[in-house]
């Protein structure tokens, strides 16, 4: 389970995040929607203890990512917009270097390494090095590391970006499998249809602020009747509170 | 300790594959390693050779030889200093796989000393390459045999970890105290630092106590200046005690300054820890931050207005977009702190020069001073070039694909790069040579060949740069300090040294026949045309050459990358 309560990140006077509070329950794909600057990628890292926030907490699984740190980056995955592999490692050493990091066992690890490798379609790719990977390529590999430990939170910040169709399908099954098997999914995103298609429940972000959030139908509803698809809620929310505030305040 | 060597393992598996099946051909490989061979047996060489004409001094030789050897690891000392103030920002704060790290559950403590084990290697290995052959060459001459090499492995390590922890602990404090996102002021910090340490130290050693013996009354006064350390307080100091016993039969402590070395390359690790543990996080989140917008500088933009006028419109395009770049760029711009300590020290290296001495008339020797001076000005002027015309092509970096997708020449683009590199570095060797000669009270003459050479030679220095920058571009980079420490840019220190080595050459014949003619009793030496002319002549064809040959070489390296 995530929990965010009273989140706040300021930069000098800019409000990133400001008093956001959120609850996704175990075995959740929670879509974190919102126009670029509102704040998204600022939350994630900060629920990844990259970023340390300016007031509130952020809790996984009920350790809180400041005072229990170690503990709750070691049962939570993390996939990164603009991921770093070190590109003159072969793909298994990189693997096995998270692998490690976190703490899994060598004999399970091998093991991981070669289902995840498998699953990814990187197989035939194991032994070379980063550097002659394509774009796609890179980000499956990123999304090995973060299951490596198989974590019990995966935090994801734009998955989709720079795969092909194929690459993009084999991640939604794979993210609906894991919620399947009770792991929650914090994922923030662009592509509307990728959080239609497979999120729970969504929340969209604009100026730090959670403006909305919800099931579809849920999200309907606070549309003020809006029947269209999730980019026309969307749309009619982010306009209406863009009204609210003329001047923008928040930067990602 | 596993967790350490396994945030270490990254470090050592990218060498060993870009070493098993790294791109680079062996052909470059021996070259290389040729290189590095040469440059450490000309050390060796040279160290050697100072030491054993110190030695044929009556009685002041171990002196003189401690004196250099204090002075060679203060120099060690001040230059580990600084680079591992900035060794350590990248490594702690700005290094790309930090969010991979510390989005893992790593344990404070371990990734702390990770780190700076890499920051001390990554800062420490030149000074530890060129350590060794001055240890040898001190081995050769004063004896000490296997004991001399058991001490420098013993203390060196001890000696490294030291500035390193000291460079971990004050980046630490610096950007936790500094407000967001402040990176390019705790830069301008750190070349301010530099700039101090590099003086103070260079101060406190006062080198003209090796030439001016009189200067402290008597012999035996300026004998134990000599013995003395420039300052008790410093690791280099306790160095030179310790190598001191063994290479020159001193009678020393070394068990002593051994213990007073190591405990504080065990203790200084162990604070900077505290430091890390009480304020990595808040520091290294603020690093992260954006700023809050910049103010527009108008005056500013109407000075690169003025600067860029006098070029055609495009030319003076692109300098505008590298000047407001390197501006902005502290990486960049910070350097600028480096090179004004350069010039201080340089020039106050002529204030110093002990030359009514010497048993040569004093305009003679002012002359040859100023003559080598050329050389000595090219070298400098030809390792900033390395730094900053180099890698002039290579900034462009992933945008290149803008250059040339535009509607611009490369040959526009290469002589912008090339204007915008030259004019600087033009008025800082004219400067440089201007003032020294000013100091040597040269004859009117030799200023003029020196500031007319100096303009040449800085036309071919700066297209060199460029150039050979062009011919071997790296628009891959994670640090803009990579590239003139690449293959290419130790090509273009090559052909910058024999360009400036012929165009010393070519000056020579000159300035011989003048002073020879000065040395003549009562005899006033006005230079003719046929004495000066020539040789102007053929270093203005060479320079002409130079430049052309540089750019058209790189031109055509950067069109076949279209192919």
């Amino acid at each position: 389970m995530i929990q965010l309560i009273n989140l706040t990140k300021r930069y000098g006077t800019l409000a990133a995040v400001d008093g956001l509070n959120l609850e996704v329950p175990t075995g959740e794909i929670f879509g974190f929607l919102g126009p670029n600057g509102a704040g998204k990628t600022t939350t994630i890292r900060v629920m990844m203890g990259i970023l340390k926030a300016t007031s509130g907490r952020a809790l996984l699984d009920g350790h809180d990512v400041v005072s229990a740190a170690q503990k709750a980056k070691a049962i939570a995955g993390f996939i990164p917009d603009r991921p770093f592999i070190y590109e003159k490692l072969s793909g298994s050493e990189f693997l096995q270097f998270v692998g490690k990091l976190h703490r899994v066992q060598s004999s399970l690890l091998e093991r991981r390494i070669a289902e995840l490798l498998q699953k990814l379609e990187l197989t035939a790719w194991k032994d070379e090095l980063v550097e002659s990977y394509s774009h796609g390529m890179k980000q499956r590999l990123v999304v090995c590391a973060a299951l490596i430990h198989e974590p019990r939170i995966l935090i994801v910040d734009e998955p989709m970006v720079g795969m092909d169709p194929k690459g993009a399908r084999t991640l939604k099954d794979l993210f609906s499998n894991l919620a399947g098997n009770g792991t929650t999914i914090f994922m923030s995103t662009h592509s509307i249809g990728v959080a239609e298609e497979i999120c729970h429940r969504i929340g969209i972000i604009q100026m730090g602020r959670l403006i909305a959030c919800g099931t579809m139908p849920e999200l309907h509803r606070q549309a003020a009747g809006n029947h269209g698809n999730l980019e026309s809620v969307f749309l009619q929310l982010t306009r209406e509170q863009e009204r609210d505030h003329m001047t923008p305040r928040a930067i990602s | 300790m596993s967790s350490v060597v396994l945030l270490l393992s990254p470090l050592w598996l990218t060498w060993k594959n870009s070493f098993c099946r790294g791109g680079s051909s062996w052909t470059r490989r021996i070259f290389l390693a040729v290189l590095a061979i040469s440059f450490w047996l000309g050390t060796y060489l040279i160290i050697r050779r100072v030491l054993r004409y110190f030695e044929t001094v009556y009685e002041l030789g171990p002196g003189l030889a401690y004196q250099l050897l204090l002075i060679i690891l203060l120099t060690f000392l001040s230059m580990l200093l600084f680079s591992n103030l900035v060794a350590s920002l990248s490594t702690y704060f700005l290094a790309r796989d930090l969010d991979l790290i510390q989005s893992a559950p790593v344990s404070p403590k371990a990734f702390f000393y990770a780190r700076l084990f890499n920051t001390t290697l990554n800062s420490s290995w030149m000074v530890l390459f060129f350590s060794v052959p001055i240890f040898a060459a001190y081995e050769a001459v004063f004896g000490g045999g296997l004991k001399l090499y058991v001490w420098v492995a013993a203390i060196l390590p001890l000696f490294l970890i030291i500035p390193a922890s000291l460079g971990a602990m004050v980046t630490h404090l610096l950007v936790y105290c500094l407000p967001a996102r402040r990176i390019r002021d705790i830069l301008f910090f750190f070349g301010l630092f530099a700039f101090l340490i590099m003086y103070f130290l260079f101060r406190f050693s006062q080198p003209e106590r090796l030439v001016q013996p009189e200067s402290f009354g008597n012999f035996m006064q300026f004998l134990t200046a000599m013995e003395t350390p420039s300052s008790p307080f410093l690791p280099s100091s306790w160095l030179a005690e310790i190598l001191g016993t063994t290479l020159f039969k001193r009678d020393n402590e070394s068990g002593f300054y051994f213990a007073l070395l190591a405990s504080y390359a065990l203790f200084l690790p162990l604070a900077a820890s505290w430091v890390s543990s009480a304020v990595y996080l808040d520091g290294w989140s603020k690093a992260q931050e954006s700023r809050q917008g910049r103010r527009k500088l108008d005056w500013l933009e109407r000075a690169l207005d003025w600067i860029t006028r006098p070029f055609p419109e495009l030319t003076g395009a692109i300098m505008l977009k590298d000047i407001k770049t390197f501006l902005r760029d502290t990486t960049q711009w910070s350097q600028l702190f480096l090179l004004l300590a350069l010039i201080v020290v340089y020039l106050y290296n002529f204030k110093v020069l002990p030359l009514d001495r010497s048993p040569m008339p004093a305009g003679t020797i002012r002359t040859i001073v100023s003559f080598a001076n050329l050389a000595l000005a090219g070298f400098v002027l030809s390792a900033i070039a390395i730094r900053f015309a180099f890698p002039a092509i290579s900034l462009e970096g992933k945008a290149f694909w803008l250059l040339q997708t535009a509607p611009i020449s490369l040959r526009a683009l290469l002589w912008s790069k090339f204007w915008l590199n030259f004019v600087p570095l033009l008025v800082l060797g004219e400067l440089l040579v201007f003032l020294s000669n000013l100091l040597l009270r040269v004859p009117p003459w030799m200023m003029f060949l020196s500031l007319a050479t100096v303009l040449l030679m800085t036309a071919g220095i700066a297209a060199i740069g460029v150039g050979v920058g062009a011919m071997y571009p790296k628009f891959h980079f994670d640090n803009a300090a990579e590239i003139p420490t690449s293959f290419g840019g130790a090509v273009c220190m090559m052909v910058s040294i024999a360009f400036i080595g012929v165009m010393v050459m070519i000056e020579a014949w000159p300035i011989y026949q003048l002073t020879v003619a000065s040395l003549r009793p009562g005899r006033i030496v006005t230079p003719t045309f046929w004495i000066i002319g020539p040789s102007i002549f053929v270093a203005t064809a060479l320079t002409a050459a130079a430049v052309i040959l540089s750019l058209q070489l790189g031109i055509r390296r950067l069109e076949q990358l279209r192919e």
